[in-house]
């Protein structure tokens, strides 16, 4: 499997990726700081694999997500797409490259146009794009809908008369139209009911084998996550804190975070009840981090050097980062 | 044995709307022991939160229940009248609610939203609430206890508020703890801590605890019985070991198949065809036939009942 890996072609890369939002505090005396969303990431997505990224919430992995899209500019660092950098294009050039880079949402309900029919919204792309029209447009949406699952009875309907899940496949098909080459899927299941999830973690899969595509799969649900995913990246507090291939990271994590968060998971089988390694405490307030490494505040590990010295991301095994001062296996 | 808390004998809630009247829970049966937890699983729509609010009195317009019997200390609470029932909420009864900031007022801080529960059942003045509310915030785990009561509810993380959910819910030390999808909202390390927290309660007050979710792994976590919830009505029950090890309707064995496991990764994940039927037109017979793998035709015109398969293990299914 790894050496297979090793002749992969790197599709998207994130390089220092930062991303500060300024928050302005005070009523008489007005100050800026800066929330510090994404702070320094380094990423590689190959091409035909599916990176997860997971985290709580207020982690950054939403706004990683938009960032490798270009829909938000980022403070400093860069993202290359294919070998382009998607912060110096202009915005007609990343409006061409979007065709290429496509996202999946959340929240079926609020990223349909409720006045639009199911064929006006995932023939919109292709024909902003200028791709297709008239009968070729109808056919290709047609296509489309038996793709992910729905059919042609469809196509004169709205949004409201479909339930979350076939929304969530409406999003599918929309994102599908272009033929991207990578699919950012921010969060696609947490919406939807357990029955609906595997239905559609199922339809990604096909999909993925289908078309070749690449995902960058953001979630805060582990178990999904470990289902669809080749790798995965653990990011807290906007800087991931361990990236490996997936059975690596669920079987010998590195870094103590990623230990808590397995151990924190209800695993569905009441005779494997055990006792949770629990963490203390509450995310910190990401606009004023912890000094030296970020977790030291809830890590049953620290010590007096966690205080002080952020630690670095580095390399364990083949593939297998963590950054941390005192990992857990070597 | 241990006795019995809770029986909810075959309840039935309507809403009447617009477009016709809608079965929200039609004919639940089950009962709650002491300091026993039972988990009602079920997706959206399946009716479990409407059965949860009709124990409290608190459905909401245009529903009505419309039958059936909630016994609760020998007192049907149907049945009684309001000033009764409104003594029994927060006191002997207690409901922890899904989202922590809409079921906290933001004008008022901790210790005094905590301490009205006290004041209000068991006639504390103000200053003996104060000094319980910062008991029962150490009690559920929250540091600096006595700065928080004098906190609002908008400067705490939603780990805390629900925290502080559950220490209003305690504060009286109720019989019977109502827990509505208590950690959806919240991350995995903050679920982990106050599912610990929910089972501690179980041993040391001996509470009955109402778990109602929707994550199985959730249901594995805690509880000691399992009802299974479709469309209004109670598919299977059956204690949690049995429930996970010899499930028995398929509509639990889809939702078995169908969660991804961290512990063993599968290629392909079992589904449920289809989706939750709409409730102003739920099919013929048995609710679950379009899309239940089993179905037959007899599952298409008659309605099966709830029977017994195993020592307290019942489903509702004619073809098992």
């Amino acid at each position: 499997m790894t050496q297979v890996k090793e002749k992969k072609k790197t599709l998207l890369k994130v390089t220092g990726l930062k991303k500060h939002f300024p928050v302005t505090k005070g009523f008489i005396k007005k100050e800026t700081i800066p929330l510090k969303a994404v702070d320094g990431i380094d990423l590689e997505i190959f091409e035909g694999e599916t990176l997860g990224i997971v985290g709580e919430s207020g982690c950054g992995k939403s706004t990683t997500g938009q960032m490798m899209l270009g829909l938000l500019p980022p403070t400093e660092g860069t993202v290359t797409f294919e070998g382009k950098d998607l912060t110096s294009l202009s915005k007609e050039e990343l409006r061409r490259l979007r065709k290429d880079l496509q996202v999946i949402f959340q929240d079926p309900f609020s990223s349909l146009n409720p006045r639009m029919t199911i064929e006006q919204l995932i023939g919109e792309p292709l024909k902003i794009h200028g791709v297709m029209q008239g009968k070729q447009l109808r056919n290709e949406v047609i296509r489309l809908l038996k793709t992910v699952g729905l059919g042609e009875h469809h196509l004169k309907r709205h949004p409201h008369e479909f339930s979350g899940g076939q929304r969530q496949r409406i999003g599918i098909a929309r994102a599908l139209a272009l033929k991207p080459k990578i699919i950012i899927c921010d969060e696609p299941v947490s919406a939807l009911d357990v029955s609906i999830q595997a239905q559609i973690l199922n339809l990604l899969r096909k999909l993925q084998k289908e078309f070749k595509l690449t995902y960058v799969f953001i979630a805060h649900g582990l178990p999904a996550v470990r289902h669809i995913s080749d790798r995965v990246a653990v990011m807290y507090l906007g800087k991931v804190v361990e990236v490996a291939d997936r059975d690596s990271l669920f079987e010998k994590p590195i870094h103590p975070y990623t230990e808590a968060l397995l151990s924190a998971i209800p695993i569905p089988d009441p005779t494997k009840r055990k006792e949770h390694k629990l963490l203390e405490g509450d995310l910190p307030n990401p606009s004023n981090p912890p000094s030296g490494c970020r977790f030291h505040t809830r890590c049953p590990y620290a010590q007096e050097v966690c205080k002080m010295k952020d630690p670095e991301l580095t390399e364990y095994h083949e593939g297998h980062k963590a950054a941390c001062h005192f990992p857990l296996q070597q | 044995m241990s006795t019995s808390l809770l029986q909810i004998d075959d309840l039935k809630v309507q809403f009447k709307t617009g477009e016709g009247v809608v079965p929200s829970v039609n004919g639940v049966t089950f009962s709650v022991n002491e300091g026993e937890t039972v988990a009602v699983v079920g997706e959206s729509g399946c009716g479990k939160s409407i059965t949860s609010l009709s124990i409290l009195g608190l459905v909401p317009s245009p529903g009505e229940i419309s039958g059936g019997t909630i016994k609760f200390g020998g007192k049907d609470l149907l049945k009684i009248k309001k000033r009764e029932l409104r003594k029994l909420r927060g006191n002997d009864i207690s409901m922890i609610f899904q989202e922590p900031m809409t079921s906290l007022n933001p004008v008022f801080s901790i210790g005094n939203q905590i301490g009205e529960v006290l004041r209000l059942h068991q006639k504390l003045d103000k200053k003996q609430a104060l000094n319980k509310a910062v008991e029962m915030l150490d009690l559920v785990g929250i540091p600096d206890a006595e700065k928080v009561v004098s906190r609002f509810p908008h400067q705490l993380s939603g780990g805390m508020r629900q925290r502080v959910m559950i220490a209003m819910a305690l504060a009286c030390n109720p019989k019977l703890l109502i827990a509505d999808e208590p950690t959806t909202a919240l991350d995995v390390t903050i679920q982990a801590q106050i599912l610990e927290l929910i089972k501690k309660l179980k041993t040391d007050f001996n509470t009955g605890v109402i778990m109602i979710t929707h994550d199985l792994g959730v249901v594995a976590e805690v509880a000691d019985r399992v009802v299974v919830m479709y469309a209004g009505e109670v598919v299977e029950e059956a204690p949690v070991n049995e429930l996970f090890a010899n499930p028995k309707h398929p509509y639990t064995k889809g939702l078995l198949s169908s969660i991804p496991n961290v512990d063993q990764v599968v290629e392909e994940l079992g589904t449920i065809e289809g989706s939750v039927p709409n409730p102003l037109n739920l099919p013929k017979g048995c609710k679950f036939n379009p899309r239940c793998p089993l179905a037959t035709e007899r599952c298409r015109k008659e309605s099966p009942v709830l029977e017994e398969v195993g020592p307290a293990h019942q489903k509702r299914c004619f073809n098992v």
